[in-house]
């Protein structure tokens, strides 16, 4: 199935996809105009803060084929392929020519120490083209001294915007891209709704592209287009096929999901942050921005890499039955390891509820490298159809 | 070795040789059968992670037992095999967090009380951690659960700055070493873990007894600083890393009491009377080794296997500098829990982060004369990945050579001895003796 005609056929979604395969062509337009880019690695690196500073957030990501020369040269055989090969791209110079600054925000340990080893890098190795970073250390734990803790975090790094933008950041500005980046999520939910629906219109391939989008793209922009394609996509046929829930590692390209749906499945929602998880919970404009920031990045769903092994029970429990899935399929990438402890407690709630599990761990990236895996995906799904 | 191993004889155990090491194995079995006694009574029992600041638990008097120490203890036992079975057999991967999840695996053996080590581990009601992993809250909620106990967790904050010579700040200028909010964080995080523990156990903390337990620790680690110093002065060098390694550790758990400041003093005063009549551990030492990583718990006698045949010594192990220049907390009078926060919060800076780490190994080994560097990354473990890229480039620029090999601490079905050994000798052979200051 992957990307179906009828998507292909619409204009906007047409743009979305542009977007998504040419991730770095907004960043490039931008910067022609004489704006400033910021690269942001990790998941919680606030859009809303970035573009109140007149800034154009775009997020790090792997490349499939690139030869890992500085990776394998800095970094220790425990960090994850994808984190490896955005690591190769920080310090080979690729986005030392498309990016101004790097945000990096401590969604995983892994991320901990990549910023750590970039500013070694930087410290040790100045003549290296390693863009100027900060870091923001969030922390996760839910407890009031770690909320208040974040706000002191959060203004930290609008104060590092300022200086990095030249330019004051009022509350103001913050309310007005809030305003915009809620657009964009609100839209991003009709097209779940469409995607989670008993008869789902719109597949995982395609979800993937649109959600991911917003990534690299004018974010009023996507909140436009993303609103066609949700009224388009009304009428596109509907698909009828087994419906599988991804939970694991990111997935930054639609390969995965292309193989799932090839196969006569659908993929109706994940919790991983290029997909569902990246629209989830609004900043709240009834809060001050500090604060609103800090509940809409914090209190969001738990993320496999920082909760504990219940909360995450809990949470795929609650994903799962909001998108109607038939089974769950674990994707986790190797040496990234901590989903795994979730994942046999995941396992038993899941399975006593009478929805099937597969897991796929130390999976290699990128994923056409496990050649195996298109045949037990489709072993699996024909399983669910019996 | 290499024909012991072929005709399948069990590998040479280690030669331990100090007074000290016999007497902390056979306190800590008399105290741990104490703790049993208070646990089966009736008294709440805590389980602690090493970067926990179990400092508030000794001034509270809860007792309680730390996870690496009895990883060890079950490493140690060879039990890891057996508990890694029963993890798999659980539905979890056996490849993950050795170190850490011992003790998790020990949980779900009905057996423990008969077959665990010293009568198995009591069953805690208080299980505590910091959050300086991903996978370190998992685990111990799992073991919780487990065992009926809370689940307790202390967050973990990254520095900003990073002053080149931590250890000269560390004892008395704590508030230049760190951002001062991350201070205030730490202080805040200890009241919030006292309140609970105060609630939980329906004892008092006393803020007099924090400070009868911060100078206990100073006075153990001053006696830990002048072993380290009396170690790297002196070569031949009276003792090595296997006759250190557990006689420091297993009291540096026991930090904070009187046992264990007296315990230092006199395993200071056992070395100082090897260096005083001329007795030395490698008696033809000719290379002095540094290991860095975690011990290897299972197979101490590897260290041993260079003396003989290249008169090559691993004096050095990050155990008891670590005491030397990371613990002592000075002048703790006007305000005992920041200065408590200033000693737990740098552990994993100190220990993991470049460049704190790699300046520090190099400050030692020009300070014990090393001639060379065996580091173990560990195979599963992503707190220990610490920067060993900038480690080795650290040492080497300063003319120190350095071997990098992958091991498990605590996992014996991963160690290949033999291997490791075949990959020290050719390093030992082309890189110092042939390549370096020897
Ligand atoms: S990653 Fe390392 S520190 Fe964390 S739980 Fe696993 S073994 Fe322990």
């Amino acid at each position: 199935m992957g990307i179906r005609e009828c998507a292909k056929n619409s204009k906007a979604f047409e743009r979305l996809l542009y977007h998504y395969n040419n991730r770095e062509e907004a960043a490039r337009l931008f910067r022609q105009k004489g704006g400033k880019v910021v690269g942001q690695l990790g998941a919680d690196v606030p859009d809303e803060l970035v573009m109140a500073a007149g800034m154009f957030p775009v997020r790090i990501y792997a490349d499939r084929d690139s030869k890992l020369i500085e990776a394998d040269k800095y970094l220790e055989f425990s960090f994850d392929p994808v984190i490896r090969a955005q690591f190769e791209k920080l310090v080979d110079g690729t986005y030392y020519n498309e990016i101004d600054f790097l945000a990096i925000s401590n969604s995983t340990d892994v991320i901990i120490r990549t910023y750590l080893y970039l500013k070694e890098i930087q410290r040790q190795e100045p003549q290296k083209p390693v863009p100027p970073l900060d870091f923001i250390d969030w922390l996760f734990t839910r407890k009031l001294i770690y909320q208040t803790r974040n706000e002191f975090t959060i203004d930290l790094f609008r104060k590092k915007l300022e200086e990095w933008s030249g330019k004051k950041i009022a509350d103001s500005d913050i309310e007005a891209a809030a305003a915009i980046c809620n657009e964009s999520r609100a839209a991003l939910r009709e097209i779940s709704a469409l995607r989670k629906a008993d008869k789902p219109r719109i597949n995982g391939s395609e979800a993937l592209v649109i959600i991911g989008s917003a990534m690299f793209m004018d974010r009023a922009e996507h909140a436009r287009l993303t609103r066609q394609v949700a009224s388009e996509a009304k009428d596109w046929p509907e698909i009828d096929a087994a419906r599988i829930f991804i939970t694991g590692s990111a997935q930054e390209s639609t390969e995965l999901y292309e193989m799932i749906e090839k196969h006569g499945a659908v993929v109706v929602g994940e919790d991983h942050d290029w997909g569902d998880r990246y629209y989830e919970r609004d900043y709240n404009s009834s809060y001050t921005p500090t604060r609103a920031i800090v509940d809409r990045y914090m209190l969001r769903s738990f993320s496999s890499k920082k909760a504990f092994v219940s909360q995450r029970v809990k949470a795929l429990d609650e994903a799962v039955n909001a998108a109607g899935a038939d089974a769950v399929m674990f994707y986790v990438n190797i040496y990234e390891e901590s989903a795994s402890w979730d994942y046999p407690s995941q396992k038993k709630s899941l399975e006593g509820r009478g929805i099937p599990t597969k897991a796929y761990v130390k999976m290699a990236f990128p994923i056409t490298r496990n050649e195996w895996l298109e045949d037990s995906l489709k072993k699996f799904i024909d399983s669910l159809k019996g | 070795m290499h024909n012991e191993t072929k005709n399948k004889i069990e590998p040479k155990r280690a030669q331990k040789s100090l007074k000290a090491t016999a007497a902390a194995s056979a306190y800590q079995k008399q105290w741990f059968a104490g703790l049993r006694a208070r646990v089966e009574a009736g008294e709440d029992f805590g389980y602690l992670n090493a970067d926990v600041p179990m400092e508030i638990l000794r001034a509270m008097d809860i007792p309680f037992v730390v996870n690496q120490w009895w990883a060890a203890i079950c490493a140690a036992k060879r039990m890891t095999q057996k508990y890694y079975s029963l993890l798999n057999a659980e539905g979890y991967r056996d490849d993950l967090c050795s170190y850490c999840a011992t003790a998790l695996a020990e949980s779900y053996d009905p057996d423990d009380k008969i077959s665990g080590p010293w009568g198995g581990l009591p069953s805690p009601t208080i299980a505590i951690t910091r959050l300086t992993c991903d996978c370190q809250s998992k685990i111990f909620e799992l073991f919780a659960n487990n065992h009926g106990a809370d689940l307790y967790v202390m967050e973990n904050t990254q520095p900003r700055k990073a002053p080149p010579k931590w250890w000269e700040l560390a004892p008395d200028r704590w508030e230049e070493l760190y951002d001062s909010d991350r201070l205030d964080l730490a202080v805040e995080d200890l009241k919030q873990l006292i309140a609970y523990l105060e609630v939980k156990t329906g004892k008092m903390f006393d803020i007099n007894k924090l400070v009868e337990v911060m100078d206990l620790i100073n006075e153990q680690e001053t006696w830990y600083l002048k072993i380290r110093d009396l170690i790297a002065k002196t070569s031949p060098a009276p003792v090595t890393v296997v006759d250190t390694i557990n006689a420091v550790m297993q009291a540096q758990w026991q930090r904070g009491t009187r046992w264990a400041a007296d315990h230092a003093k006199s395993l200071y005063e056992e070395i100082k009377g090897f260096v005083d009549t001329g007795r030395t551990a490698v008696p033809d030492e000719k290379l002095r080794l540094m290991w860095l990583g975690r011990g290897l718990w299972h197979d101490f006698a590897f260290y041993q296997n260079f003396e003989e045949k290249y008169g090559a010594a691993f004096v050095w192990s990050m155990y008891l500098a670590m005491g030397a220049d990371a613990y002592i907390r000075n002048n703790v009078d006007p305000d005992p829990l920041r200065a408590l926060a200033a000693r737990y919060i740098g552990m994993e800076d100190f220990l993991h982060m470049p460049p704190w780490n790699a300046n520090w190994f190099l400050k030692e080994a020009r300070h014990n004369n090393i001639d060379g560097v065996v580091y173990m990354v560990p195979e599963n473990c992503m707190q220990a990945v610490e920067g060993s890229y900038f480690i080795k480039k650290t040492l080497e620029d300063a003319g120190i050579p350095v071997l990098i090999f992958k091991a498990d601490p605590v996992d014996a079905r991963k160690w290949n001895r033999d291997t490791m050994t075949g990959l020290v000798e050719d390093f030992i052979e082309t890189r110092i003796i042939m390549g370096g200051k020897k």
